[in-house]
């Protein structure tokens, strides 16, 4: 059980806790949160597998002198994926957040059971 | 021998910050939670750094500097929160927590 | 109780999978070719320590174009869902005849001594790390958050602090066009579109050196941040 075997595993629980709060959840604003913590379990995951053993952060410093920098350095394609990736559930958060807001003025109740009769 | 030291004391603070996850989720009301989120999250912050500084004592100023922004913000931001949920909760919601005080504190212009 | 249990089995079956993954999962030993280029191409040719931040804003930077791209769209969105003023229907509530609407909430005294205090540190934060972002962990879209974060806390403490929409839209426009025209630079004197090395390199590890990389932080930390900004601005604003 190595560290990003742990940091892995913990990732992909947080997804599926935060799955589970989507699909379960009745309020709104705890829909939003289920998503958020599904977005941050898989940028933990995404970062998990990009870990070499013994590794250290790819930024050429005092820890990690340029000879050794390519043994040594943890994977950084990941990292940057992961950059993105935040920042686009970020964006994602905010316009659902502005939905929320919007059904509040319209319906006046945060719980998703009072848009139901638009089902068929 | 101060690894040993600074593990335990990052446990620790691992501790608090669990049961402020614990009790934001298991108190009644708005206020108490806040107040649970709050308390035991900045003693548990301050405490993983603390056991941060004491395994790595060349990061001491580091770790004394971000303690410091910790502390500063945190008791100030629940305090926003706090004081927005008791505005609030003044206007619309009776609370079944807080009895008699409701009178005596909304003759103060709430 | 049907909406549970569907649930229920969607769950277990991905947790299946995820067992899966996790259980035949073998840490790596050793960087993949394309990393290990990476690792030792960044600081050699493009003269930045951070490997991480070369990559974004060098040589995967039409990606970096495309996710600031989607930032301009959601600010667009969200000031299409919560646009100006207010619907007319919503005048007469009869709850609020006690609360003047218009009239912001006036902060309490610790709010405000604290933002007295924490608001210029959190301002020079962020532009250190929008400068810094080639030499350690940073970069424009981290600087930019915390931009934002910065104007959220002066919303916050002074209720009449206005933020002026059409300017911070202006600049976030202008600097999203200046990425663009530094782009195009770099596909005429350098090697390619968004190429940083149309500057010279510089020296190693100091803070004016890897290209234009810091010119594109700056920008792109501009740009985040207005648009941030502008976002809670449109949250804040919304009924009043």
């Amino acid at each position: 059980m190595t560290i990003s075997h742990a940091v892995l595993t913990t990732g992909l629980l947080l997804t599926l806790i935060g799955m589970w709060g989507m699909l379960t959840q009745r309020n709104i604003l705890r829909i939003i949160i289920g998503f958020a913590l599904m977005g941050t379990g898989s940028h933990i995951v995404i970062v998990a597998v990009g870990y070499v053993a013994n590794g250290t952060a790819p930024i050429i410093d005092d820890a990690l002198p340029l000879s050794e920098a390519a043994a040594r350095a943890v994977d950084p394609v990941p990292s940057a994926l992961a950059v993105t990736a935040i920042v686009i559930g970020l964006a994602v958060t905010a316009v659902m957040l502005a939905f929320a807001i919007r059904l509040y003025g319209a319906k006046k109740s945060l719980s998703i059971d009072a848009f139901a009769d638009s089902k068929w | 021998m101060t690894d040993l030291i600074g593990s335990i004391i990052v446990f620790i603070g691992a501790v608090f910050l669990f049961s402020a996850g614990l009790g934001m989720f298991r108190m009644p009301d708005a206020l108490s939670r806040i107040h649970a989120g709050t308390k035991a999250s900045t003693l548990g912050n301050t405490l993983v750094l603390v056991g941060i500084a004491i395994y790595q004592p060349e990061w001491s100023l580091k770790v004394l500097v971000i303690v410091y922004f910790v502390l500063m913000t945190n008791p100030i931001s629940s305090h926003a929160l706090a004081h927005a949920a008791y505005t609030l909760r003044g206007r619309l919601v009776p609370s079944r927590v807080f009895g008699e005080d409701d009178a005596c504190d909304r003759e103060d212009g709430q | 109780m049907m909406r549970l249990a569907a649930a229920a089995c969607l769950l277990l079956a991905l947790g299946a999978i995820f067992a899966t993954i996790s259980l035949d999962f073998r840490e790596r030993t050793a960087l993949p070719p394309l990393a290990a280029a990476y690792v030792e191409m960044v600081p050699r040719e493009l003269g930045a320590p951070n490997v991480i931040t070369g990559i974004l804003l060098n040589y995967r930077a039409f990606d970096t174009i495309g996710e600031v791209a989607v930032l301009f769209m959601v600010a667009a969105g969200i000031g299409l869902l919560l646009g100006p003023g207010r619907k007319p229907k919503d005048a007469g509530r009869p709850g609020d005849a006690a609360r003047d609407e218009s009239e912001p909430e006036p902060s309490t005294e610790i709010v405000r001594n604290g933002a007295d205090v924490m608001v210029p540190l959190i301002a020079l934060f962020a532009v250190y790390i929008v400068l810094h972002g080639h030499l350690g962990p940073g970069g424009g879209f981290q600087g930019g958050a915390v931009v934002a974060s910065c104007v959220l806390l002066m919303l916050l403490a002074r209720p009449d602090y206005r933020i002026r929409l059409a300017q911070l839209s202006v600049a976030e426009s202008l600097a999203g066009v200046f990425i663009v025209l530094a782009g195009m630079a770099g596909l005429v004197f350098a090697g390619g579109f968004l190429d940083s090395r149309v500057l010279p390199l510089g020296e190693f590890g100091t803070l004016f050196s890897a290209g234009a990389i810091p010119i594109l932080s700056v920008l792109l930390g501009t740009k985040v941040g207005c648009e941030l900004s502008v976002i809670i601005e449109r949250f804040r604003a919304w009924g009043r």
